[in-house]
């Protein structure tokens, strides 16, 4: 449950700029990594900043959504939003310069099905990329690479605990304790709405998901102009505990104005930014490849000779063993 | 166990599993008929090694590896010489530097690892300690005589208790017997009415089987086993008694930061279950209800709702 759980404990801030310091902090530790490895020609304009990042990364993310819309099988909501919420922590620790978020978003995606139990094979996977077969086995190769790498920088937290539960939870105790509301059916739509919006803000790595749950459904509610605060006060119990309650009104306040602050990114700057992000992984990315490729192949993928070799060497040495 | 073969005749060993596999001192195997046809005079070589051997040395095999036997062989042979006891030495550190060096001996003359000097310090060894190596001969000899009259001993409780239990079971076939006829023999010549005889007949019948309990029961054992006899107090260091902290069982509190939720054997009072789909009979034969799910999604709705509480 969310309550003992590591999201809960390890993945859940103080306020938003505990969450703007980690980003900084991971944007300056690349650029130092650069800078301190000495290539020559390297200018600091030519590293992307804090914002130029954000911009970027919302772009991507809108790509892991719209990707997760036509996934070929339908994909349940709650791995879409698994898969949000693994891109948004890696990139709270990492710098999008040092890992490329379009490898590491098809990533997300794999490893949230894979976690939520939503059984998709590879090849179904890449399947569902807008691409020639060639370049679907490229992306697979990479996606394979790189999840080993996206386990480990999620501290291996890999349970997310999404909205989607929570609220349908309220609409069963809406009905059936509450009801001055005679239809909370028709609350569903925009709340469904509202939390959509909510998975691209920062408010997963804030706020508890019961507590964007009832924000999404209070929100609704008001939007079709009932007032559900008899709600909190009579069947949550808090008519008497004045500070829960404040606390929680609070929670849902910031809750509705990030998700309002949200706005998506403008096209001509993310075509300026993509551009400073290809060219930064053409020029840096070259001496972190072909390292992990090599890590990589020396597991599974080696070539299939060698296995075949090493058994028989196996064999015959069994066998010389026997004939003693 | 046929998986080796007399390496002479090679097929007699699989075509004949009651053969037995002969082993000599150089540590080769050979099949007791291709024993027979080699040393018919005696004396040959070895088929393998060509060491010169004698028939006599031929020994049946115990163990699977040649080697194995070899190697006891040479130990018996080795012991014969060296057998002083842990009595005899005054501290633990000699004896086992005694028992290493025994070791090493052995080793030696089983690997054929210089096996001229190793006999030398045998020789020598066997010189200079003459008489206390035939003292524990002696000793030896006087504890075997004491293990197998020890042996004999039990063997002869053993028969004697077989033969007991055999006489009393003779002896409740002749009772019982000797009443079923004696029942018959009133019911010919007794005036008195037949179910009275069969009821007496049944009063007697119960009676034999106690006395034959009783019987048995009286045998009491004074002795265990091993030779302790019973009700010796035995001396032995009293046992430190340890006081620990009676566990006493604490039921587990969790805080779910949030209103609390109705138990699951209560939703359907509630009225929960009115508003969550029904379950259909595919789901309920895995064991699946509605409650189920409800009670989850309620659960997960209300925890963690009042956080944060700082």
């Amino acid at each position: 449950m969310y309550h003992n759980s590591s999201q809960r404990k390890y993945w859940t801030f103080e306020n938003e700029d505990c969450l703007e310091k980690l980003r900084c902090q991971a944007n300056q530790k690349f650029r130092d990594k650069i800078i301190s490895s000495g290539k020559v020609g390297v200018h600091e304009s030519l590293l992307l900043d804090p914002l130029e990042e954000d911009v970027l990364f919302k772009h991507y993310e809108k790509r892991l959504l719209d990707f997760c819309a036509v996934f070929k099988p339908a994909m349940p909501k709650s791995v879409v939003g698994t898969a949000n919420m693994y891109f948004r922590r890696f990139y709270l620790n990492n710098s999008l310069m040092e890992y490329h978020p379009r490898t590491i978003m098809l990533t997300c995606a794999y490893l949230a099905c894979k976690v939520d139990e939503f059984n998709v094979s590879s090849s179904q996977f890449v399947g569902n990329l807008q691409e020639n077969p060639a370049a679907q086995e490229k992306a697979l190769e990479q996606i394979l690479e790189y999840e080993l790498l996206l386990i480990q920088q999620l501290n291996f937290h890999l349970v997310v605990h999404n909205p989607y539960r929570p609220m349908e939870g309220f609409l069963i105790d809406l009905k059936t304790r509450y009801l001055a509301l005679e239809n909370p059916e028709m609350l569903r739509k925009t709340a469904d709405d509202f939390l959509n919006r909510a998975t691209m803000t920062d408010v997963g790595l804030l706020f508890s998901p019961s507590q964007i749950a009832l924000t999404a459904v209070l929100n609704s509610a008001s939007r079709a102009g009932l007032n559900m605060e008899s709600y909190l006060t009579e069947c949550m119990g808090l008519k008497d505990d004045k500070e829960t309650l404040s606390k929680m009104i609070d929670s849902m306040r910031r809750t509705k104005n990030l998700v309002k602050k949200y706005e998506p990114p403008k096209p001509e700057e993310v075509i300026a930014c993509k551009q400073k992000l290809e060219r930064i992984h053409a020029e840096f990315a070259l001496n972190t490849n072909p390292k992990r490729k090599r890590g990589y192949e020396d597991d599974d993928h080696v070539t299939k000779q060698h296995r075949v070799a090493e058994e028989v060497g196996v064999n015959s040495a069994s066998q010389a063993q026997c004939a003693t | 166990m046929d998986d080796q073969g007399c390496p002479r005749c090679k097929t007699t060993k699989y075509r004949n599993p009651s053969l037995k596999l002969m082993v000599n001192v150089c540590g080769h195997t050979l099949c007791e008929s291709c024993v027979e046809m080699l040393f018919v005079r005696g004396s040959g070589n070895c088929v393998q090694c060509d060491t010169p051997l004698r028939k006599s040395n031929f020994r049946v095999q115990l163990f699977e590896d040649p080697a194995v036997d070899k190697e006891v062989e040479i130990r018996k042979k080795v012991l014969k010489i060296y057998n002083k006891r842990d009595s005899d030495f005054p501290s633990l550190r000699e004896y086992n530097d005694y028992l290493e060096h025994v070791e090493d001996i052995v080793f030696n003359l089983t690997n054929n690892v210089d096996v001229e000097a190793t006999k030398q310090i045998m020789e020598q060894y066997q010189r200079e300690n003459r008489d206390i190596i035939q003292k524990n001969k002696v000793k030896l000899t006087r504890e075997q005589e004491e293990l197998e009259e020890l042996l004999l001993l039990e063997q002869q409780g053993n028969e004697q208790r077989r033969l007991e239990t055999l006489q009393e079971e003779q002896r409740q076939l002749v009772a019982k017997r000797k009443n079923k006829q004696a029942l018959l023999d009133e019911l010919e010549s007794s005036q008195l009415p037949a179910t009275l005889l069969l009821a007496q007949h049944k009063d007697r019948a119960a009676q034999l089987e106690t006395q034959l309990e009783r019987q048995r029961q009286v045998v009491k054992p004074t002795i265990f086993s091993t030779g302790i006899p019973m009700g010796q107090t035995v001396l032995l260091q009293p046992v430190a008694r340890v006081e620990e902290v009676l566990y006493r069982y604490q039921p587990l509190q969790i805080h779910t930061h949030g209103p609390a939720v109705p138990e699951l054997e209560q939703l359907g009072r509630l009225g929960y279950l009115n508003h969550v789909r029904a379950a259909s009979p595919q789901d309920m034969a895995g064991g699946y209800t509605s409650g189920l799910a409800c009670h989850r999604a309620v659960q997960d709705a209300f925890s963690g709702l009042f956080l944060p509480t700082r």
